[in-house]
């Protein structure tokens, strides 16, 4: 992401500035020069009204907390698993020798492909929109996290067999720590698939509350305005949740030590 | 990973690696044997075996299967080439770059999904809709490995070109698009992959045709086994999409030597 970054700090602050305005612009240009009826696609302004009268209600923003509630459920149960599965292969050659064909296997299926199946074992309710979401974040985690802990450096565990680490005490303090960068990789590019995968759950595991389900709503009445409104909101909730994580995981990495105290 | 593992795979390893399917086949053929849970929900591995011999057989399964790959070819090829024209293009013009640089960032931050609804309003539930569906897909994974690619061809060789007095075409196709190939290469793989999945998506959400609608059929009528049997196609042809494609890369990067002679 950063390559497309200018290379000056306040060029690039204009330049996100100035970007969205360009965009309106031509959008609203767009409009006068007639290429399309105000029905087919509104004017910028009704779509900025749309989000005055959303943000207005109450309703609204009971609607992004739902899928943000949705989101952090799955992303953490799929995080946890992920990581304990992924320390798990990471730590003892013969369980990655158990389970990776088989996970390396049921990884090929692309998310979408198990809808129509977890619809008719679960129904359309909450159950099968948090699995699939945790089943996204799982399985960037537990790759990396396995990645992170194979590539433990050899001088680190020489070192923790020196100071006598055993068990839980190597691993908490040489391993989880080594692997930490890889392991936050995993946690970013998991909390990224989560929220695309929130989309998927909420179109098409119908729903009466969630921004996906807005977008569709907004469909099934031809507000079109209200469609725009939806995927600005999911794209901006989507970037300030990547930016959360990332500064997260700077400081985290920041503060990172390979402690050798017990 | 999964290809540095395969190399790996002893024989004991192959039988360790099989674990976990038996106890699985053993256990969903257990559940629907032992009546745990009902034929209905769960069809037994054998059934769902025949079901898709009988797709087989009846033409239905080459039929939906062409239909999906075709989508997925014509979507393919639309996003991916504009992917790759517009990565080479920001790579070797800075303000293009600075034009879409952004504009691409702003709209990758909304998940593809999410323009699904948008994109029926605007095209219609049919074949169209379907395409550019898919070519979102595709178009993302090719822009951002062509971009970086490109960009990241040495000086060395840019110069090399103007010595050589290369312009333009020439240019391009001798010096940037061979020593971009490999990034170029991952970004058809990541696209590819995008557009099977995306294609399945757009095919669940309103077909008469293809794997995805397989699935919803199979769920509409309370068939699970046409479910499951679309689960596997989806996976297997995912899959062998991309073994072909390795297999391809590998062919077409064999010529890759650094300079010490060490093969990448």
């Amino acid at each position: 992401m950063k390559r497309f970054a200018f290379n000056k700090k306040t060029k690039a602050i204009l330049g996100v500035f100035a970007f969205p305005i360009v965009l309106i612009g031509l959008w609203q240009l767009f409009i006068l020069a007639g290429f399309s009826s105000a029905r087919f696609l509104p004017p910028p302004y009704k779509v900025l009204q749309k989000f005055v009268i959303l943000f207005s209600e109450p309703t609204y923003s009971h609607h992004i907390a739902v899928s943000l509630q949705r989101v952090m459920i799955g992303f953490f149960i799929g995080t946890l698993a992920g990581f304990l599965f992924g320390l798990l292969m990471g730590l003892s050659k013969t369980a990655e020798k158990i389970f990776a064909p088989f996970f390396h296997a049921i990884r090929q299926v692309p998310m979408i492909g198990w809808i129509p199946l977890i619809i008719m074992w679960f129904g359309m309710n909450e159950l099968p929109r948090v699995l699939i979401i945790s089943v996204a974040a799982f399985y960037p985690i537990t790759l990396n996290t396995f990645s992170g802990v194979r590539n433990v450096p050899r001088e680190y565990l020489e070192l923790a067999s020196v100071y006598g680490f055993k068990g839980l005490t190597l691993i908490k303090k040489i391993i989880i720590p080594a692997a930490l960068p890889s392991i936050a990789t995993g946690i970013s590019l998991g909390l990224a698939m989560s929220w695309s995968v929130l989309m998927v759950a909420e179109i098409f595991i119908q729903t009466a509350l969630g921004v996906g389900t807005q977008i569709q709503r907004g469909r099934d009445r031809f507000d079109i305005a209200l469609v725009i409104a939806g995927i600005i909101t999911v794209g901006v909730l989507g970037y300030a949740m990547t930016v959360l994580v990332q500064k997260i995981v700077q400081a985290v990495e920041r503060g990172r030590v390979i402690s050798t105290e017990k | 990973m999964s290809k540095k593992f395969i190399q790996r795979l002893g024989l004991k390893d192959k039988l360790l690696a099989l674990i976990v399917p038996l106890l699985v086949l053993a256990a969903w053929q257990g559940a629907v044997s032992q009546k745990l849970c009902s034929d209905l929900i769960l069809t037994p591995p054998l059934t769902l075996l025949n079901t898709l011999v009988e797709l087989a057989q009846s033409g239905d399964l080459t039929l939906n299967i062409l239909a999906s790959l075709k989508r997925v070819m014509i979507g393919f090829l639309l996003g991916g080439t504009s992917g790759f024209v517009l990565g080479i293009l920001m790579a070797l013009s800075p303000f293009l770059n600075s034009i879409f640089g952004p504009l691409i960032k702003a709209l990758q931050q909304v998940p593809e999904f999410a323009w699904m609804p948008l994109i029926i309003m605007f095209l219609g539930i049919d074949e169209s809709a379907k395409y550019f569906f898919v070519a979102i897909g595709a178009f993302y994974p090719m822009v951002l490995n062509t971009y970086q690619g490109v960009s990241g061809v040495p000086e060395k060789y840019h110069e090399l070109a103007r010595v050589f007095d290369y312009k333009s075409f020439r240019y391009l196709f001798k010096v940037i698009i061979p020593s971009a190939l490999p990034s170029i290469i991952t970004g058809i793989r990541l696209s590819l992959g995008l557009s099977w999945m995306f294609v399945v998506g757009a095919e669940l959400f309103g077909s008469d045709s293809g794997v995805g609608y397989l699935m919803t059929w199979g769920r509409a009528v309370f068939q699970i086994d046409l479910v499951m049997a679309g689960l596997i196609l989806v996976g297997v042809i995912g899959f062998a999409m991309n073994v072909l494609l390795e297999i391809a890369e590998k062919r077409f990067l064999l010529w890759r030597e650094p300079v010490d002679g060490r093969p990448v």
